[in-house]
């Protein structure tokens, strides 16, 4: 079945990648180990969908997984549990899987990002990484929800204003 | 609510709109909306994929943390276990309309295996821009074509991902470099996948990242030597 043989390629070079996004975001491997499940079945069905982005391969997978991911863990009820204690796995040196990821897309957004306020540049990086809500971002950084808000709308007009730069 | 303020009366809310739901921040109801809406408007689609390109970058810091054979079982019973033979399928619509959707996801997931594969095997630092790649599709048809760019082979390999090109007709492939005329690549063998030559000339001009573009002619080709008929596909050529 040649289908198949493509999907297990797919699987193979990828699933690492993807389900280090979805413990990251999830902070759980059981549910971890489900999203995946819930991902690379999205990813069968939604393949044709590729072709009309501008994002690299693998990119477009790791969209899906991030978004995914998410998903579940807006849908969980209650506070999340403490990021530091849950996660055992510390930000990796770069392999052969980030070179793929940043491939195709511009690197300027690290170099926007040192162009805000450092705790700033913390919030968005931390809220991508991490898929941390308004309300947990608020929590963490000890600011009301509203002031959460306007801090990260602002930090994200001048992300594009540098990027449009 | 800020958003006018900070975004100025010119741009909307949908660009912010689109980087909070890619950023990660929102409450569930809120991108329920905004996910219902990338499936719907084409527009704030493209306002999201445009967001997620700028933050893809970020993912680097990702670890790569291998999951229990367990996983892949479970994904293999969930998407394989059902399936029938399909030549002893029934006649009944459903199942050549199942067929027909999963030939379509498995040209498309082959052709990602395939992009996925490509950086492991040839380190782009060691060899970049050798190949690159163009996803060829348009707002108003479903044809849609992924094009590899192999420098080193002079050659384009097309996948066909979707979309037919009909009985009497061809698809044939054009090169656009800035406002000139396209240069036509030749027409497009039948099939889910065609590799064409690709001759000194256009050569250059592709390796400095022109756009490519599918348009519909009677069979054999465009007989005036520009394209006739609709484009159906087109998109620019990126590095891998």
């Amino acid at each position: 079945m040649k289908d198949r043989a493509a999907f297990d390629l797919l699987y193979k070079q990828t699933s690492g990648k993807l389900f280090g996004v979805c413990l990251r975001v999830l902070r759980d491997r059981g549910e971890a180990e489900e999203a995946l499940q819930e991902v690379f079945v999205k990813i069968w069905t939604k393949a044709d969908r590729f072709a009309v982005s501008d994002l690299s391969p693998i990119s477009w997978l790791v969209a899906i997984a991030r978004n995914h991911s998410i998903d579940r863990i807006r849908a969980r009820r209650g506070p999340s549990a403490n990021i530091d204690a849950a996660l055992d796995v510390a930000d990796p040196t770069p392999g052969p899987e980030a070179m793929a990821v940043a491939g195709g897309e511009t690197e300027r957004i690290h170099h926007c990002l040192d162009e805000l306020e450092k705790d700033r540049a913390a919030a968005v990086r931390g809220a991508y990484l991490n898929g941390e809500s308004y309300a947990e971002l608020a929590e963490r950084h000890k600011v009301p929800l509203n002031t959460m808000r306007t801090w990260l709308r602002r930090s994200l007009l001048k992300l594009r204003e540098c990027l449009e730069r | 609510m800020t958003l006018a303020e900070d975004n100025g009366p010119e741009r909307g809310g949908d660009d912010l709109l689109a980087a909070e739901y890619v950023l990660g921040v929102l409450a569930a109801d809120e991108r329920q909306i905004a996910s219902r809406r990338i499936d719907t408007e084409t527009a704030f689609a493209r306002l999201v994929d445009a967001w997620e390109v700028n933050f893809a970058s970020m993912a680097a810091a990702y670890a790569t943390v291998e999951p229990p054979a367990s996983v892949k079982t479970a994904i293999d019973r969930r998407l394989f276990a059902s399936s029938a033979p399909t030549s002893a399928a029934p006649s009944a619509g459903f199942w050549s309309n199942l067929a027909f959707w999963r030939g379509l996801a498995a040209a498309a997931i082959a052709a990602l295996a395939v992009y996925v594969a490509l950086p492991f095997v040839n380190p782009p630092v060691s060899r970049p821009e050798t190949r690159l790649v163009a996803s060829l599709a348009a707002d108003n048809s479903n044809v849609k074509y992924l094009a590899v760019y192999d420098a080193a082979r002079h050659e384009v390999d097309l996948s066909l991902v979707s979309g037919e090109r009909g009985t009497g007709k061809d698809f044939e492939l054009w090169m656009i470099e800035g406002k000139n005329a396209p240069v036509s690549m030749g027409v497009i063998p039948a099939g889910q996948t065609a590799r064409m030559a690709v001759t000194a000339a256009v050569q250059h001009k592709l390796a400095q990242g022109a756009v490519l573009a599918v348009s519909l002619e009677p069979t054999g080709g465009s007989p005036t030597g520009q394209p006739t008929g609709p484009v159906v596909a087109a998109g620019d050529l990126k590095g891998i």
